[in-house]
């Protein structure tokens, strides 16, 4: 048994692609490589195959970590090759490394996501009105926005999970690039902060067009260290 | 070259605000147009990965470096159209060759229609994004009668103009195979030309026509091009025949205008499919589709010889592809794929003659890759079950059998070639092996039904119940029966017969749907509107294209779909082009009228379909001449193919 962890890409060719979508298309990759990839136990075997974080539909990502188990040790260079070969357009291999077999589930451990989102600026509006919006944002207290699901109505006050949004602009676009908290109690989604920003603080935004891109995971400890999950013991 | 020269929707008619169209000049000077959706687009609509392409095996050529390009549709949903094994075979023939560009395109979604109509962006294809009016050849794949309005639309939406004789020489050539195209009539005013029978040859041989015509600085214009490829076999050219009429509205007459056109169509057949290309590199969608498993084909054509069935006429004669070819091609599956399941799809799968052994071998060689196998249909005998039970070793889901009728006399008129016995045989073997859930599928409408037959119906599912507490000594058995509406079929043995009008179909579901009373039976049927209608376009001619048109003009389309069926759009369009949907569909035709789609021929023989219908109303039986005497039906000797069976004759 070995523990592979690695770090790809989700690229603009298939932003358009769910989660699990995603993870399927990883998965079938791993097969396509003849990775000795182990598999649960019971009537529907599945590939030991985990995420740090679900990615949404229209999200691009720099960085996805996934732990793969195989049933037996293969040389390093190897499977990453083998794998780097099979994977779809728009998925890059980045890194790759064995991990001790004990180490703690990816998804339990990431705890901090950063994003960029660069978003049109709406026809006419204000250099200062931009600023003015983060200014607002970064300086209040709380920030409510309301979550819509099936199951119901949440309220979500967006800045325990956001310390600060850092907003640029240039040639009729929109830079934010902020970070957001994974904690047990939950997260925000990027296009939540954004449309916090739109509907709280008047950000003057096109957000029907914003492309959101997650350029890191990290595992942030107490003292406030950022390390990835492949720089981890 | 041909790519230089100005085409529809040229680039500069395409700007728009949101939806944008990238112009591309590349270093020779050939443009490219290149479709490009706004996020804010991709983000409304449901499912955006249904238009995005980039999937694995999806093959992108340089149009600048091909002779001939072709946009291949199925005109139906993404998840719906990706499924269909035949157009695989195709995009992967195609693509094989240096000289064509294959690129895939489904039918755009409502919400994203609305998108693309109110923004004004045209039909593109999956791997280019290139605007479909672009393309050399706009092939689509027929299934089902019920999609022909998205046809409309499709072409609507790439900015082609939908009736064959307004299009000129620079629009594509809009062409369709499938199983429908068997009557193409009531399609024929859209389609430049109909590939008639099994697409893996004659489809390179349209491409090398295509190629030849515009190396001709197309030669002789749109209607050279038709010409040359009405001389193809195989190939029908609806514009070159002539439909006269009698005073009763039938067909006195079709015949051809010109010498290139032959008096009959005949359908193309591989004699041996061992020879031919299989889809061994499908594309791998992203989305979940409707068949999302390695398909694997292990013969084609069926002659259990049921009287209702197209597909058992139209796929003849057996023709099975040898044992160690298929796990050859599986291996290729597995290697291209990464799917952990493999589907053996064939008409009637069991039937194969070495299906056990290559059943064991999928299973000892590919479980350690991770891959299960299933099988889609099942016989009804305990071979089967013990087959049911190799591939699903754990799993005991539900099994599905097809008694199609519910009295022997009935199954007998149908040629079904099943007793009462084989049934409680299989079913009593699946319960014996831990399974509880069986589904029954039945038709009603069929010739020769009384209502005794319809009880026979229920009947049969109380028996399966009963069965379950014989084996089982207490209930538990959960029974689904469900229940279609016979439409008959051009090419079969019933072509002649009255389809049960919507009101009698009604009341025989009411029927059955009062004796199903019980809990642990679960009752579904069909819609018979959609019955009717799909029986008016089986079997129609060449006018009907006018109520396809005007239906779809009122907003007909996604029809298959029942959200979006919308019958008093179609009452509307017939009565506005003065047609009648009775006509086609519950009157008898007498054996001597001349049928609408009489000049294609499946090589199947008329007498033969006529002594089978005299053997159903006598209820007799007709043997498989699979392994058993040949009942002459015609199409080994005039096609030119015969029987391939590996087992024992």
């Amino acid at each position: 048994m070995a523990r592979l962890r690695i770090e790809i890409t989700k690229g603009e060719e298939i932003r358009y692609i769910s989660h699990l979508d995603y993870a399927r298309a990883i998965e079938r990759s791993i097969r396509r490589a003849k990775l000795p990839a182990a598999y649960s136990e019971g009537f529907n075997p599945h590939m030991k195959l985990a995420f740090a974080s679900a990615l949404g539909v229209g999200v691009v990502s720099d960085s996805e970590y996934a732990d793969i188990e195989l049933k037996e040790d293969m040389n390093l260079q190897e499977v990453i090759s083998s794998l780097k070969s099979k994977l779809p357009q728009g998925v890059v291999l980045k890194r790759g490394k064995y991990i001790p077999s004990e180490s703690t589930a990816l998804m339990a451990v990431v705890n901090l996501a950063v994003y960029n989102i660069i978003v049109p600026l709406l026809n006419g509006a204000e250099c200062t009105d931009v600023q003015q919006g983060a200014l607002l944002f970064n300086r209040a207290e709380e920030v409510i926005y309301i979550r819509e699901s099936p199951k119901g109505r949440r309220e979500i006050n967006v800045r325990e999970f956001v310390k600060e949004v850092k907003i640029s602009q240039a040639d009729g676009m929109i830079t934010l690039e902020f970070s957001t908290q994974i904690t047990p109690k939950g997260t925000v989604k990027p296009s939540e902060v954004l449309a916090a920003l739109v509907n709280n603080f008047s950000l003057p935004a096109d957000r029907d067009n914003a492309l959101i891109n997650r350029i890191g995971l990290y595992v942030i400890d107490q003292k406030g260290v950022r390390l990835t999950p492949l720089e981890l013991s | 070259m041909d790519n230089v020269e100005p085409r529809v929707g040229h680039p500069t008619k395409l700007v728009m605000s949101l939806g944008r169209i990238l112009v591309i000049f590349s270093a020779i000077n050939v443009e490219v147009n290149m479709v490009v959706f706004d996020p804010a687009i991709l983000s409304r609509v449901t499912k955006p990965a249904r238009y995005t392409g980039n999937e694995v095996n999806s093959i992108k050529k340089d149009h600048s470096q091909v002779d001939v390009t072709v946009a291949l549709a199925l005109p139906d949903v993404y998840e719906v159209g990706m499924s269909n094994l035949g157009l695989k075979i195709i995009y992967q023939i195609l693509n094989n060759r240096p000289d064509t560009a294959a690129e895939r395109v489904y039918t755009p979604w409502v919400d994203m229609e609305a998108e693309m109509r109110s923004y004004n962006i045209p039909l593109h294809t999956l791997e280019s994004k290139t605007p479909v009016c672009n393309f050399d050849i706009f092939g689509f794949s027929l299934q089902y009668e019920m999609i022909y309005t998205n046809v409309l639309n499709m072409l609507d939406l790439a900015g082609i103009p939908l009736i064959a004789c307004d299009r000129n020489e620079n629009h594509p050539l809009v062409i369709a195979g499938g199983p429908s195209v068997f009557n193409p009539e009531p399609v024929a005013d859209f389609f430049d030309c109909f590939v008639i029978g099994e697409g893996e040859e004659v489809i390179e041989e349209v491409v090398e026509v295509v190629a030849g015509w515009k190396k001709s600085n197309k030669e002789g214009g749109r209607q050279g091009l038709l010409k040359r490829l009405a001389g193809l076999n195989g190939i029908y050219v609806p514009s070159l025949y002539q439909v006269t009429y009698n005073d009763d509205g039938s067909v006195a007459k079709v015949s051809p205008t010109c010498p290139e056109a032959s008096p009959a169509v005949t359908k193309r057949v591989i004699k041996d499919l061992n020879e031919v290309e299989f889809a061994t590199k499908p594309v791998m969608p992203y989305l979940d589709i409707v068949h999302d498993r390695m398909m694997l084909e292990l013969f084609r054509g069926c002659t259990r010889g049921c009287r209702f069935c197209q597909a058992g006429v139209i796929y003849r004669p057996v023709r099975e592809r040898r044992p160690e070819k298929l796990l050859e091609l599986t291996q290729q599956l597995v290697d291209n794929t990464g799917y952990n399941e493999i589907s053996l799809t064939s008409l009637s799968s069991a039937d194969y003659s070495h299906l056990s052994e290559v059943v064991t071998s999928l299973i000892t060689r590919f479980k350690s890759q991770g891959v299960s196998v299933s099988l889609p249909s099942l016989r009804i005998d305990s071979f089967s079950i013990d087959l049911a039970e190799k591939v699903q070793q754990v799993r005991k889901s539900g099994l599905t059998f097809a008694p199609e009728a519910g009295t022997q006399r009935m199954r007998d008129v149908i040629n079904k070639g099943v007793t009462e016995q084989d049934l409680e045989n299989a079913v009593g073997a699946a319960f014996k092996s831990g399974w509880s859930t069986v589904k029954l599928y039945f038709m009603i409408g069929l010739p020769t039904e009384t209502d005794e037959d319809i009880e026979g119906i229920a009947k049969l599912a109380y028996k399966v119940l009963d069965l379950y507490k014989a084996v089982k000594g207490r209930r538990g058995a959960k029974v689904t029966v469900s229940v279609s509406s016979f439409v008959p079929k051009a090419h079969t043995s019933f072509q002649w017969f009255g389809q049960n009008s919507t009101a009698e179909i009604e009341r025989k579901q009411r029927l059955l749907k009062e004796k199903l009373r019980d809990r642990s039976i679960s009752f579904s049927y069909h819609d018979a509107r959609t019955s009717f209608l799909e029986g008016v376009f089986s079997r129609g001619d060449r006018r009907l294209s006018q109520v396809l048109l005007a239906a779809w003009q009122n907003g007909a389309k996604f029809d298959g779909w029942s959200e979006h069926f919308k019958f008093d759009i179609w009452m509307e369009a017939f009565k506005n082009t003065g047609l009648d949907p009775h006509f086609y569909t519950n009157r008898e035709r007498s054996q001597s009228e001349v049928l609408p789609w009489e000049h294609i021929s499946c090589g199947v023989d008329k007498a033969f379909l006529m002594r089978e219908y005299d053997n159903a109303v006598a209820a007799t039986d007709t043997v498989d001449c699979r392994r058993e005497a040949c009942s002459a039906c015609g199409v080994c000797p005039g096609l030119g193919v015969e029987v391939l069976d590996w087992g024992v004759k």
